[in-house]
């Protein structure tokens, strides 16, 4: 891990001295991650793809103002969370971020399918997701799906470290009275 | 949930510290109704987790264009602006060179005051020499010019001396010439005058 953060930052250091190369291969690196991020959060494939696009752009264009290259997963994420966010204002400009209707993603459910756990809890689970507020679904994808400290989710979403885990348990406790039924089936 | 001694679900989540882990540790070891709590919150990661990553449908690259680089002046502004070091740094610097040029730009009071009294004194002393060896440049130059002028006055009138007098010698002569003539004329003449006198018979 120690090495790769090295690597990372050795590219971060090339790339703000102009070499797209280097910036292309910290792409690749953290392409699939963004994307994942933003399509659990926008839940729509083409709205996510174009926000990826926008985010590595914008992160090449402001790759200076990154103080410290150990912090890039954060910082990236951070105007991640900001394009998905000025996206939901301008589909929806009074700011009620959970009325967006989502694409249907059932396809997730079958790419890579998990064969310890039947299909229809996958698609519990992505049901169950959508239901949850923007706040708090980007909330459980930051810790559960990108695995980041609650300190890096308050840094990313601009919030303190308790309104963090407000969401993220207030949301847990949603999610488990959802899949509650599903499990149960699943295991009778 | 105010059976365990801290948030349980911190524990779950790794965010409590040595100490309050440890008690909760302990704790949940002799507490089916914590154990139960923390195995629900295990089923609903595992749950969530079913849920897989897809795959980015097309792959993000840039290429090496102008019209994406930041330009040379906004790639320093930005540096500048986006690190306290170097903002500070030339902060400072910005300081001192305006220290600087204010103490270049704004001598000390005494100092303005001898400086013209001084520059005064030499100011005359130049000018005068400099006149004087302007006036005596002058008047030599005009003395030579003079010196010069009657010397060629000279030459030129003792040369037309010169002539005159040729000139006056040479009808002295062409006179005295015509006046031997003249006298000659008449001793012929006074000659003829004298034979016819004395012959007559």
């Amino acid at each position: 891990m120690i090495f790769r953060a090295v690597e990372d930052a050795d590219l971060i250091r090339k790339a703000r001295r102009g070499d797209v190369e280097a910036y292309n291969l910290l792409i690749s690196r953290w392409e699939r991650r963004v994307y994942n991020y933003l399509l659990r959060i926008v839940a729509n494939r083409e709205d996510a793809l174009d926000l990826s696009q926008d985010v590595f752009l914008k992160a090449y264009q402001n790759l200076r103002k990154l103080d410290d290259p150990a912090r890039f997963a954060p910082w990236l994420y951070r105007i991640a969370h900001n394009e998905a966010y000025s996206l939901f204002r301008k589909r929806r400009p009074e700011g009620e971020t959970e009325e967006l209707q989502p694409e249907t993603l059932e396809g997730a459910a079958t790419i890579g399918g998990n064969a310890v756990f039947p299909v229809e809890l996958t698609l519990a689970v992505a049901t169950a997701l959508r239901k949850l507020s923007a706040d708090q679904r980007e909330t459980v994808v930051l810790k559960i799906y990108q695995g980041f400290k609650f300190e890096e989710i308050a840094e990313i979403v601009a919030a303190p470290v308790s309104t963090v885990k407000s969401r993220l348990y207030t949301a847990l406790d949603l999610l488990k009275a959802e899949l509650a039924p599903v499990k149960a089936r699943g295991a009778s | 949930m105010t059976c365990p001694p801290f948030d349980l679900r911190d524990y779950y989540f790794k965010d409590l510290a040595e100490n309050e882990r440890r008690l909760t540790e302990v704790h949940v070891k002799t507490c089916a109704h914590c154990r139960e709590e923390l195995e629900r919150l295990r089923g609903t990661e595992t749950a969530l987790l079913t849920l897989p990553d897809e795959e980015i449908p097309q792959r993000i690259g840039f290429v090496s264009d102008a019209v994406f680089q930041p330009s040379a002046f906004r790639r320093g502004w930005d540096a500048l602006w986006g690190s306290a070091a170097r903002l500070g740094f030339v902060s400072a610097a910005m300081l001192s060179a305006a220290l600087v040029v204010f103490s270049l730009s704004r001598p000390a009071p005494q100092a303005a005051a001898q400086v013209p009294a001084v520059t005064r004194v030499a100011l005359e002393t130049e000018v005068s020499q400099r006149v004087n060896d302007a006036v005596a440049k002058a008047v030599a130059a005009s003395e030579a010019r003079q010196v010069r002028q009657t010397r060629e006055l000279l030459a030129a009138s003792d040369k037309q001396h010169a002539l005159e007098t040729q000139a006056m010698m040479v009808r002295v002569q062409e006179y005295l010439d015509v006046e031997k003539k003249h006298l000659n004329t008449l001793i012929l003449a006074s000659n003829g005058v004298g034979s016819a006198n004395e012959d007559p018979r």
